[in-house]
């Protein structure tokens, strides 16, 4: 009542700003109401809107339903309206009460209208493990993204659906690719391991979230097992990211837990709903070539400056695709984005039932998505099923079964990486020249050491079929009154087939083709069984209680082969093959886990809360010995918001301070690492082998993750600002990492644990309701910082200081994850004797750099360029990260404007080396007209040089390709427009709405390759840009019906 | 009622609990390292590992390392192959990086180890295995020290953590004594034959000798040599084959009866002989000009080594066949032969000419003129006529190495071997230090393991 009290005092200003809305509306109505010169009879009608006490509400917005007309209660709660329709229906609203409507047949006189008070948002339900908990009472770090902010956006993917929604989330698209997979990553890299990614639960199911992808040539990414899911048929997100909330599921929480809940049925009419959109997509931006002249240019360039850098005689002789243009094969002038880059189209159809009576509830819905990509070829097709039950047994058992089916088939094509068969690279630095047809107009796919890229996409086959089902089954039990039993029994079964095929069209050997094909199955089993007790004691000491007991078992088998010598390149399948080979594809793998939680939890009167949570989980991964680990946390909150001190604070509705401790874990290493492995298929021509694969380590445990975390929670001005404030420490000890150790051992890395990394930051996530009434604005703004370092790496594995990760990372104690590290780019030598200290490639006897040569820092001063001279040269690591969400409506308007953005990490942009780096006879972009070409130009652009000497490029990690990746970007606008009911209901309807969509509109960024949304490949290697299939710009029309 | 109905569903539930068993999974598709080695099919199988690991070593590099610095070949393309033929050599080569060979040798550790625990002491077929691993660790030792020169020096397999893993550098004379070791042991216990094409691919007490006197001729013991070269001349397993179409199947279709050891592949596991030779106009190699100026007219052999109507031939067909087109299918399927009897009856000879006395030298001489007239050429009658065209005996049998076993990843050692690298390649490619003649170690090693120092030359 309290919130009421204080509501009435801010009733002025709400009043103030209503009536503002309300009346500009109004205004309008009455000159049109002028305008149309009509003489209608209105009827005058007046009253009082009160709430259930009986007090009067000023500031509540009377309109009348489908037309402009419309006023505000004066202080008294009082109103005065002239109605134009007889049979017209008011509607009365208020923040933070249910509207109420009235029809109006007649003049009235004192009208009394009792509003209700709406349940607070602070009353709405949040998912937790095990269990459900009251907003208010969550004393953890859970951010929910509810089904509202996913209903009008047509994402394809749930982690789509997270990108800029949550604090303290990062979500990066490993490419633009149809059903292709995101990283996301919560709270900051906290592993060293590739197991970055957070634990999925679905309704309460663990399920496979890895790739299972056996075949994924060049993408080391591979699919996104979420995108089997239908995301409407989402009914809200959790991601929970604080040690307290996640410690329950212990083990594999340590990059937080994300729980997704699906819509379940409820009592009363049935409501269908079909949703039905079409989208187009187009390259975000295209990236500069040079054009035949130009290219031949350059080619011709590299010859002569590789002459006069060994003072030859006589001149070499450019290749004849420099020289010849009139060369049918060679006369051509194509920029092969053009040709390989489409506008693509997509569609979607769902439709969902939901319904249901006191013993029976349903959720039906199945949709099919057919979306092309904007390479050429590209396709993904997918068709989700779904049914959720929940049935009333007896009085005293309820019952439920969930059960979806996904049938996925992506038509891939190597898009990233730099391979032969990489397209968005040799789309790139394909020569312009290249003719596409034989004079005779049949096509040319295989030429002068390249394959088309045409070819590759169109000829060559890489398709992806996936089938999954997940199915669910819960009892529940009360056995007694405050005491319930759940058990729950899951099953998560994906099968992928994968096929392969290179087409003799696209090889040099006349004949030659090849195929592939990998059929994987991953089954999950779990099951669950837990004990519940809730009571409350003496109306103020509220007590919960859970214990529990659960396991889990995976097995993922792989069977395959491979072909060669196709009899035709028609039959595709492997029976067609002439030479069959790749036995050792053939295998099974095993994992399980066991496990023990339990929770208390402890309120007195809401004010104080309490809760302890603890789990035990075994594993079958680890060292005999060390297979159990435990995972303890802690939390308390105070509802400072209740205490008689802040009675006077009107603007504070509620106010929380939260504070949290916990221990979560991380397995995620190969099965068998601590056993070590004697690998099969290390075979000698037709005599089987065996060989050692990977050393023992027995003593392998767990890593732990601690995390602290304090937050705070406020509600102001009646619920119209909602902020939360957390901030948090991360220290992951003894990480689990494949530490790379000398081949002498024959080995290249044993998995131990090692080491310590600190991850800290601020989150913040602020909503406000600018704007209420008719006219309605509402903002979430999200903003998470996140500052990661390694803490410490044990001595005898690193090298000068530092130990190598990949090829453009290091890892350093006192740096983050993500640190670039190379030589630097100083400029380019403009003359020979620029080089004054004669500094050589390599060694003391070396080259030495001449004129056109890049000045490499020669960091150590010793005059050679060697490994001594590398230095960090950039970071991955953004420095803040989130997004900012604009719901304005008015009347059947509504209109979304979502930006979401990333500040301060650098990208190594591997794409742009490649589309610079004037290597054999590559294109390149139109930076190198700038480049070096006698002595005495002043450039930052080399001088192409063939066979390069000093070898400048090759292998060289340098800071001329890291770039800014900050961006900001214009993710989403959604303008939807709803029907009016009276209209609908007319075309016999519930409702209807139209809307349009705009995704990835404009981005604001200084990077200069495709997109700065980049390929993560692992959590380790962030912030490379290796060429991944480019993002594109989506429009979609889309529909909703009601029925 | 309603308490057994929940009691049934406590049971049900709990019926789905196994005891802990449930967290004890063994690899279904592997062994762990506990469970290997322990019977007669793990040891055979631990050292066919062994050479699935030689199949990896020299699928590409036996080129690189044998002929890619040395005055055979050219080359067209940009990459190793040029870097090694300008003797620009970087700590950023494939060919620099030797993790493959350690592979091979911590398998073979593996084996040696392990393998004498699952057979009797003494055991004939358990001492022909570990026979076979000691071959193999020590062809992969004596190409370490001939290519890096000091290399670590590592004979027990890697088990844990725990063991030395940053090892230094140990001086080439005491690895070369162990590949001494290790081949005397092979040549005493690995069988005198297999009786099927696997004399050729696998070590047989022959083939033991033929490395033997490999490792003899680069550690100059001629003595030694030609003892063991002896027994290999003598082994009924090895004759030389009389016509050239069967000189050329010595290569397009392997396990000849000329070959002594070769490393197996066949159209799955297949090797790059394609790509260094013969993949139409983008091979790696291809003959140099001095390599086409250098043979006598009249030999017979060369047609089948590239096509002699082109001035400047696109292919080296010796491997991938005679007359092969750029648009063949033909899979790299061809075995890469390392020692053959040709190959072995040269080196003898050179040792014999070593030791001198005219007996030797006629020997030698005979050993030479077998391979010579073979190939059509005329027979040196004297010493002299063979000085009189390639300046000394020592010469002319190295020019005929450098013929006979053109492309089979010899000339390079053979130039080291007799000190002839640096007079040779300098007018090619300015190698003018002695210390640049063993390779740099690779950049990746180094990064790995701070107590490796680089090679003189390359630091």
């Amino acid at each position: 009542m309290k919130v009421l009290k204080t509501l009435k005092k801010y009733s002025l200003f709400l009043m103030l700003l209503t009536f503002y809305s309300v009346n500009a509306a109004s205004n309008t109505a009455y000159e049109m109401y002028l305008s149309t010169g009509i003489n209608q009879q209105e009827i005058p009608v007046s009253g009082t809107v009160s709430d259930e006490t009986g007090q009067p509400i000023p500031g509540a917005a009377v309109v009348e339903v489908g037309t402009n007309n419309g006023v505000v209660t004066d202080v008294d709660g009082k109103f005065t309206i002239n109605v134009r329709n007889r049979g017209a229906r008011l509607e009365i609203s208020f923040l933070g009460y249910k509207k109420s409507e009235v029809t109006i047949n007649g003049p009235q006189r004192n009208l009394q209208i009792t509003l209700a008070e709406e349940v607070s948002k602070l009353d709405e339900l949040v998912v937790i493990g095990y269990g459900s908990m009251k907003k208010r009472d969550i004393s953890g770090s859970i951010a929910t993204i509810d089904n509202e902010s996913l209903e009008n956006t047509p994402v394809k993917n749930v982690m789509s659906a997270l990108q800029g929604r949550a604090s303290g989330v990062q979500v990066v698209s490993n490419s633009g690719a149809p059903g292709d997979g995101m990283s996301v990553t919560v709270r900051g890299q906290s592993t060293l391991n590739s197991g970055n990614e957070p634990l999925y639960v679905i309704d309460g199911v663990p399920v496979q979230s890895n790739s299972i992808s056996q075949l994924n040539g060049w993408e080391s990414h591979g699919l996104n097992p979420l995108a089997d899911i239908n995301p409407q048929d989402i009914e809200s997100i959790e991601i929970l990211k604080d040690g307290s909330s996640t410690a329950i599921y212990g083990s594999r929480a340590a990059n937080g837990v994300i729980l997704i809940t699906t819509k379940r049925g409820r009592e009363g009419k049935p409501q269908i709903n079909v949703n039905l959109y079409t989208g187009v997509s187009k390259l975000t931006r295209k990236l500069s070539v040079l054009n035949a002249a130009q290219w031949r240019d350059i080619i011709i360039d590299t010859y002569k400056n590789l002459d006069a850098y060994n003072n030859a005689t006589t001149p070499s002789e450019p290749h004849w695709t420099a020289i010849d243009s009139l060369n049918p094969m060679n006369n051509g002038d194509v920029d092969w984005q053009d040709i390989m880059y489409r506008t693509a189209y997509q569609k979607q159809a769902s439709i969902s039932i939901i319904g249901g009576n006191q013993t029976a509830k349903y959720s039906l819905s199945s949709s099919i998505l057919d979306q092309d990509g904007i390479i050429l070829a590209s396709n993904y097709k997918r068709i989700t099923s779904r049914l959720n039950t929940d049935f009333r047994i007896t009085d005293r058992i309820n019952a439920g079964y969930s059960v979806s089916y996904t049938h996925g088939k992506n038509n891939r094509i190597n898009a990233g990486g730099t391979g032969n068969n990489s397209l968005v690279q040799s789309i790139l630095v394909r020569p312009p020249v290249y003719s596409l047809t034989y004079p005779d107009g049949s096509p040319i796919y295989y030429f002068n050491g390249k394959r088309n890229p045409v070819g590759l996409a169109v000829e060559a086959t890489h398709l992806n079929t996936t089938n999954r089902i997940i199915g669910n089954q819960y009892i529940d039990f009360e056995i007694l009154k405050d005491l319930r039993f759940k058990t729950n029994i899951s099953l998560d079964y994906i099968t992928m087939k994968e096929d392969e095929f290179y087409p003799t069209t696209i090889d040099y050997r006349a004949g030659y083709n090849s195929g592939a094909v990998r059929a994987t199955n991953n089954l999950t089993w779990a099951n669950e069984n837990y004990l519940t007790y809730n009571k409350t004691f003496n109306e103020v000491h509220n007590v919960s209680l859970l214990g529990g007991f659960s396991q889990q078992a995976w097995k993922l088998e792989t069977t395959g082969l491979n072909g060669q010598f196709f009899a035709s390149d028609n039959i595709r399948t492997l029976n067609g093959a002439g030479t069959i080979f790749g036995q050792d594809v053939n295998t099974t793998v095993e994992h399980s886990l066991m496990s023990v939680f339990g929770r208390v939890s402890y309120d007195f009167m809401g004010k104080y809360l309490f809760q302890a949570n603890m789990r035990a989980d075994g594993s079958s991964r680890f060292g005999k010995e060390k297979k159990w680990g435990y995972f303890p946390s802690a939390s308390l909150a105070w509802r400072f918001s209740d205490e008689k001190l802040f009675d006077n604070l009107n603007a504070l509705e509620d106010g929380k301070i939260r504070l949290s401790v916990g221990q979560t874990g991380n397995e995620s290493i190969g099965n068998y690492v601590s056993q070590g492995e004697f690998s099969l298929g290390a075979n000698y021509l037709d005599y089987s082998g065996a060989a050692p694969t990977a050393m023992p380590n027995y003593n392998l445990s767990w890593e732990t993750t601690t995390q602290y975390n304090a937050g705070i929670d406020l509600s102001l001005f009646a619920g119209r600002v909602y902020l939360t404030a957390d901030a948090y420490l991360k220290r992951t000890t003894n990480l689990l990492f494949n530490v790379p150790i000398p081949e002498t051992t024959g080995f290249d890395f044993i998995t131990q644990n090692i080491g310590e990394i600190q991850n800290k930051g601020l989150e913040f996530a602020l909503t406000t309701h600018n704007i209420t009434g008719k006219f309605n604005w509402t903002t979430n703004f999200n903003i998470g910082m996140n500052r990661n370092k390694i803490v410490s790496l044990p001595e005898n594995i690193l090298t000068n200081g530092y130990l190598q990760n990949g090829t453009y990372h290091i890892l350093k104690v006192g740096e983050s994850i993500g640190t670039f590290y190379g030589w630097k780019f100083l400029g380019v030598y403009s003359r020979d004797e620029d080089n004054v200290n004669q500094v050589k490639y390599g060694s003391a006897n070396g080259k030495v750099f001449r004129g056109g040569d890049p000045i490499w820092d020669d960091l150590n001063g010793d005059k050679i360029i060697d490994d001594q001279d590398k230095q960090i040269i950039g970071n991955a690591q953004p420095k803040f990260t989130g997004g900012l969400n604009n719901d304005f409506s008015y009347k059947n308007f509504s209109l979304n404007v979502f930006f979401q953005f990333s500040y301060g990490n650098d990208i190594y942009s591997n794409l742009n080396m490649m589309r610079n780096w004037v290597f054999a006879y590559n294109n390149v972009s139109t930076d190198a007209l700038n480049r070096w070409r006698k002595p005495g130009d002043i450039t930052d652009f080399p001088r192409p040089i063939r066979n390069d000497p000093l070898r400048n490029e090759y292998l060289r990690v340098s800071d001329r390709w890291v770039e800014d990746g900050s961006y900001v970007r214009l993710k989403n606008i959604t303008l939807a427009y709803n029907l009016p009911a009276k209209m609908a209901n007319k075309i016999f309807l519930e409702g209807l709405q139209f809307y349009v969509t705009g995704e990835n509109l404009v981005t604001w960024t200084h990077y200069t390759a495709y997109d700065p949304e980049v390929s993560s490949y692992s959590g380790l290697q962030i912030g490379v840009d290796d060429g991944s299939y480019p993002q594109s710009r989506t429009f979609v029309f889309g529909l909703n019906i009601k029925f | 009622m309603k308490i057994t109905k929940f009691i049934f569903i406590m049971i049900f539930s709990l019926s789905v609990i196994s005891c802990s068993d449930l967290l004890d999974k063994e690899p279904v598709s592997s062994f762990s390292a506990d469970g290997f080695y322990k019977t007669t099919s793990d040891a055979q199988a631990g050292v066919y590992g062994i050479y699935d690991a030689a199949q990896s070593v020299f699928r590409t590099n036996f080129a690189y390392w044998g002929e890619g610095r040395a005055d055979n070949v050219k080359t067209a393309q940009s990459g190793e192959g040029l870097m090694l033929l300008q003797n620009n050599l970087d700590e950023s080569l494939a060919s620099a990086y030797w993790g493959s060979l350690y592979d091979m040798i911590n398998r073979a550790n593996y084996a040696i180890k392990y393998i004498p625990n699952i057979y009797k002491e003494g055991d004939a077929a358990g001492n022909q295995l570990v026979g076979e691993a000691r071959a193999l660790r020590a062809l992969a030792y004596f190409y370490l020290a001939r290519i890096w020169g000091d290399v670590p020096l590592i004979t027990e397999p890697y088990l844990s953590i725990e063991q030395d893993i940053l090892v230094t550098r140990t001086s080439k004379e005491t690895v070369l004594d162990l590949v001494e070791e290790d081949l005397k042991f092979a040549a005493q216990n690995c069988r005198d034959k297999f009786g099927n094409d696997r004399d050729r691919i696998m070590f047989t007490k022959g083939s033991a000798n033929a490395l033997l006197t490999h490792v003899y001729m680069w550690r100059h013991k001629y003595d030694e040599a030609l003892t063991t070269s002896n027994l290999v001349l003598n082994n009924s397993l090895y004759s030389l084959v009389t016509t050239m179409d069967d000189w050329g199947k010595i290569f397009t279709n392997s396990y000849s009866k000329e070959s002594i050891f070769e490393v197996g592949y066949n159209e799955k596991e297949t090797n790059s002989l394609r790509v260094l030779y013969a993949i139409g106009s983008y091979a790696i190699f291809t003959p140099s000009e001095k390599f086409k100026a250098s043979y006598e007219a009249g030999d017979k052999r060369i047609e089948y080594v590239y096509d002699v109507t082109l001035a400047d031939p696109k292919a080296i067909w010796k491997y991938l066949g005679k007359g092969l087109s750029d648009e063949d299918p033909t899979p790299s399927k061809q075995n890469i032969v390392l020692m053959r009897l040709a190959d072995i009856m040269l080196l003898r000879a050179e040792a014999l000419n070593k030791k001198g006395g005219a007996q030797n030298q006629t020997e030698a001489l005979g050993l030479l003129n077998r391979i010579r007239t073979r190939a059509g050429l005329p027979a040196f009658a004297t010493v002299g006529d063979a000085s009189t065209m390639y300046g000394d005996l020592e010469s002319a049998i190295l020019h005929e190495r450098s013929i006979e076993l053109c492309f089979e990843g010899h000339r390079w050692f053979d130039l080291v071997r007799t000190g002839k690298a640096i007079s040779t390649m300098q007018p090619i490619n300015g190698l003018s230090d002695e210390r640049n003649l063993v390779w740099p170690i690779s950049i990746t090693s180094l990064r790995k393991n701070p107590n490796l120092v680089q090679n003189e030359y390359y630091k």
